[in-house]
């Protein structure tokens, strides 16, 4: 893992023959490097006075209060709060005392990786703070701290430290009457080494995890307006730029002309960034997805106003390059689907004799469904702030993994890591969108043109959203074969993808795995200029979609009720959370009630990350209700899911996620399309790229916790809720209407009816 | 030029041109950050600040338009976060990462002015901004509650 962090100097080109560096206006640095490193932490509220580091995670004050710090930045998962409990579990501190702050990342890279090595943490992908490795690290580390302190009273009392109990921020010793709280001791405790390392205890001796649900500990600056999202730094001296990428992703600055706009209010200069490759060495598996800088021009200013009016007002000529081909959305659309009429590029499963049986069949069902570009959209638009000097960097930044921001940001800046100062701020939302460094890439080589100057770039909400890391366009062929009872025996699937696409919920899933005997998975890529990314629950959002409505398709031509179907698919899985899940929610919904003809009931049933295992990833499965009036106006009047993830430990957090999981697939799916125009992303803003509002929102909204099993995991309930939700709601339509909805967005289709 | 705005009771003078939108006028000129930016074209309700007591979207507002009215802001909604719906949102969970809840507070706070027992109608009437983290239940459900603390 050491070996991983040793970054090496990058060779970075500041200037083109064609274009320049950039102009800068010289600006008058003078003091505001000190005072920048000064105010490094603006929104940090130091501990107490006296504050003691028991460990590098663990500090306490002489008035109790208990900082926690935590590898995995906040975006709205609740993440730290849940980190802190499972400390505070076996801490037994206080829980109204603990506070909580991000990890540095110079002082991981500095102190012997002190953060990253334990528990896998730097892989910071927020919602998985409840694997085995991290939890039992947490643990471990509250057991340790509370064993010191026992040692540390026990030797203040001289007493056996087994007679003493710690429980809510209190040491006692029963015997003699005696009590000390945690900040009374924690100077002493710090000093304690113990010989051995305390065992945690079972989690069926837990009485906080699983048992409380406290709210998230970020909520109270998020209500007074305190909180500081990346974009709310404010580092004295700082300026401001208004950053502008080429419109054809891939393309080239021509020309610019900063005479043009050099005297407008507050301008200080421009800066040019060349494309270039991809920063290759950072660790982990995240890698180098499309975040090296894009070709891209920022305007800088004293106010943000200020640059982003010289920036409209500035005369650009870009060079589109190859992606101009590409005129419109329906060439792009056509390109995945021809190569779906061909043998798959690359045979990613083949088990049985799917082909020959296909060949065969009597009984066979055919469908094609394509999903379109989308944008993660978080509501904070990408921003961050840097600060480049010749041997330093200090970036605050919104990142939703810090250690991918730190290495990033270390190589674009050609600065050794150990000079590098990541600021990890709060981050108001990510959903796959601020894994990959590319906005940090961007800041730094903004930043780096007005070396000794703070400076914050801020994307407009267009140009974010027409310079993504997108969901990508996936088109799908599935073919199934039946048997006599109706249940498939064969499955034959082909993708076409602008992408090397991951097929999760497919090839990691139940019916590829054991359930369909002949499985043939075939993939095609497609060459595209676009870029992609991270989209909550990737390569499922798109799969489970295809997969559950064309169930629901086999289903229909069996002549079988959809959930009868499923439950006699699942009747052959070893994990009973399947078929658990189907009757929960179809008991909670009241599935199979009589409605008339305008309205209907949809069913879909998926996994996320379930790696082709039983009793692994977490179970959904969702009922949706639907109105379509002849008019073809389409309401989603109710959403029921069911779910299991095993076990777990803070039900209200859970109950979040699943709620905002499920309106986060409905949106994708009634809702999202980016559409292309000579080269160009044409949706900008929420007025063509809508969102759902409090009115649209499904009148109930349910989660049932009744199909829980109780199986010894705790996974992730973030991303699963984002895949059965448009199948459910696009078979729920075919009930209502009889038509068969196989793209998204469903608003785009034609839903009359007679 | 200078501008004089009454914001959260205090008078401050900014020298800025005036048709400079008063969102960026709180952030970026008086360091006012609990108003967000999240569209910029009156779509999503992040930049929601009272003008004389009205929800308004202050990404489309020039600043000068709010010279002489009474500003309020996330900061001054309350003393110490002591509203009703402030102490709500922290109990009832409502946030997730929080950026759109500024926005939202404002606004739920300003339909309740007027509104003092709103029906869902009226809630998905008023409540137009946007939440990408989902968090509307929560919201109406907070809402309804709060109004319920305030007739007590
Ligand atoms: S930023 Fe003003 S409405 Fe979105
Ligand atoms: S809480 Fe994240 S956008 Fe609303």
């Amino acid at each position: 893992m050491a070996q991983t962090l040793r970054m090496t100097r990058r060779q970075f080109v500041i200037t083109s023959a064609q274009v320049g560096g950039g102009m800068a206006l010289s600006i008058a640095a003078g003091d505001a490097v000190a005072a920048a490193l000064a105010h490094r932490e603006p929104w940090s509220r130091p501990l107490g006075r006296g504050a003691v580091e028991i460990n590098p995670w663990i500090s306490i004050s002489p008035d109790d209060s208990v900082l926690i710090r935590v590898a995995s930045p906040e975006s709205g998962n609740g993440v730290m709060t849940q980190c802190a409990m499972t400390v505070t579990e076996e801490l037994r501190c206080d829980w109204a005392k603990v506070r909580v702050e991000s990890i540095s990342l110079n002082r991981d890279y500095q102190e012997n990786l002190v953060y990253s090595t334990p528990g896998d943490f730097v892989a910071t992908f927020a919602g998985r703070s409840t694997i085995p490795e991290r939890m039992e690290y947490l643990l471990q580390l509250g057991a340790s701290a509370r064993e010191r302190l026992k040692a540390a009273a026990a030797e203040r009392w001289e007493v056996n430290p087994a007679e003493i109990d710690a429980s809510n921020g209190v040491l006692t010793h029963k015997a003699s009457g005696r009590s000390l709280r945690y900040g009374e001791i924690a100077d002493h405790a710090a000093t304690i080494k113990l010989h051995y390392e305390p065992a945690p205890k079972p989690a069926s001796e837990w009485t906080f995890l699983g048992k409380a649900s406290p709210t998230k500990l970020t909520n109270a600056s998020i209500v007074d307006g305190s909180g500081v999202f990346g974009i709310d730094v404010r580092v004295p001296g700082m300026k401001y730029a208004a950053l502008m990428q080429s419109p054809v992703h891939g393309g080239r600055l021509k020309s610019y002309d900063f005479d043009v706009i050099k005297n407008m209010p507050g301008v200080r200069g421009v800066a040019v960034v060349e494309p270039s490759a991809p920063r290759k060495q950072v660790r982990w598996r995240l890698s180098d997805q499309d975040n090296a800088p894009q070709a891209a021009i920022a305007v800088v200013a004293d106010h943000y106003w200020q640059a982003r009016s010289a920036l409209e007002a500035l005369p650009v000529q870009w060079d589109p390059g190859d992606g101009a081909r590409w005129k419109t959305t329906e060439q792009l659309y056509d390109a995945a689907l021809e190569v779906l009429e061909k043998p798959g590029e690359t045979v990613d499963k083949d088990q049985g004799d799917a082909l020959q049986l296909l060949a065969s069949s009597k009984r066979r069902v055919d469908a094609t469904y394509m999903t379109p570009f989308c944008d993660q959209a978080p509501m904070e638009p990408l921003n961050g702030t840097a600060l480049v000097t010749a041997d330093r960097v200090d970036i605050w930044h919104p990142s939703a993994i810090s250690i991918q921001a730190y290495c990033t940001a270390a190589e674009e800046a050609g600065i050794r890591p150990e000079n590098v100062h990541l600021h990890q701020t709060l981050v108001g939302g990510s959903f796959g969108r601020r894994l990959f460094g590319d906005d940090v890439c961007m800041v730094i080589a903004v930043a780096k043109r007005f070396a000794g100057t703070p400076i914050q770039v801020i994307w407009s909400r267009e140009e974010m959203t027409r310079q993504g890391r997108y969901r990508s366009l996936k088109a799908m062929k599935l073919s199934a074969a039946l048997g006599g009872d109706g249940l498939p025996i064969a499955l034959h699937t082909r993708l076409g993808a602008f992408i090397k696409s991951g097929q999760n919920g497919l090839m990691d899933g139940a019916y590829a795995n054991g359930l369909i005997p002949n499985v043939r998975v075939e993939s095609t890529r497609v060459p595209l200029h676009i870029l992609h990314g991270a989209y909550r629950a990737p390569g499922y959002n798109s799969i489970a979609f295809f997969v559950e409505s064309f169930i629901d398709e086999c289903a229909v031509a069996s002549g079988m009720d959809p959930l009868e179907y499923r439950l006699r698919i699942f009747d052959k899985w070893p994990d009973a959370g399947w078929k658990k899940c189907l009757e929960e929610v179809a008991a909670k919904s009241n599935w199979g009630e009589r409605l008339p003809r305008g309205q209907g009931q949809g069913l879909a049933i998926s996994n996320w990350a379930m790696r082709g295992k039983p009793h692994s990833g977490t179970t959904v499965a969702v009922v949706a209700k639907v109105n379509v009036t002849r008019a073809g106006e389409l309401t989603v009047e109710r959403l029921d899911l069911a779910f299991d993830c095993g076990r777990i430990l803070n039900r209200d957090a859970v109950l979040a996620q699943l709620q905002g999981g499920m309106l986060f697939g409905l949106n994708m799916s009634l809702n999202e399309e980016l559409t292309i125009h000579d080269g160009q992303i044409v949706e900008g803003n929420f007025d063509r790229y809508p969102m759902l509002r409090m009115a649209e929102i499904p009148k109930k909204l349910e989660v049932h916790f009744g199909a829980l099993s109780g199986h010894d995991r705790f996974n992730e309930v973030g991303e699963p809720p984002v895949g059965p939700v448009g199948p459910a709601v696009a078979n729920a339509i075919f009930r209502a209407t009889g038509k068969r909805i196989r793209t998204m967005p469903f608003r785009k289709h034609d839903l009359r009816w007679t | 030029m200078a501008l004089t705005l009454n914001i959260n009771g205090k008078s401050h003078t900014v020298a800025v041109d005036p048709e400079t939108p008063l969102l960026w006028v709180l952030r970026d000129h008086l360091g006012m950050t609990g108003t967000k930016f999240g569209c910029g074209i009156s779509q999503c309700g992040a930049c929601t600040v009272h003008l004389d007591g009205a929800a308004t979207r202050s990404c489309r507002v020039p600043a000068q338009a709010a010279a002489g009215m009474k500003i309020t802001t996330i900061e001054g909604l309350s003393a110490d976060a002591t509203h009703p719906l402030q102490k709500l949102w922290v109990e009832m969970n409502v946030p997730q990462c929080g950026y759109c809840q500024a926005g939202m507070l404002m606004t739920a706070a300003a339909l309740l002015e007027q509104i003092p027992n709103p029906t869902d109608a009226d809630i998905d009437a008023w409540m137009t901004n946007i939440c990408r983290c989902g968090t509307y239940p929560r919201i109406r459900a907070a809402i309804h509650r709060a109004a319920e603390a305030l007739r007590a």
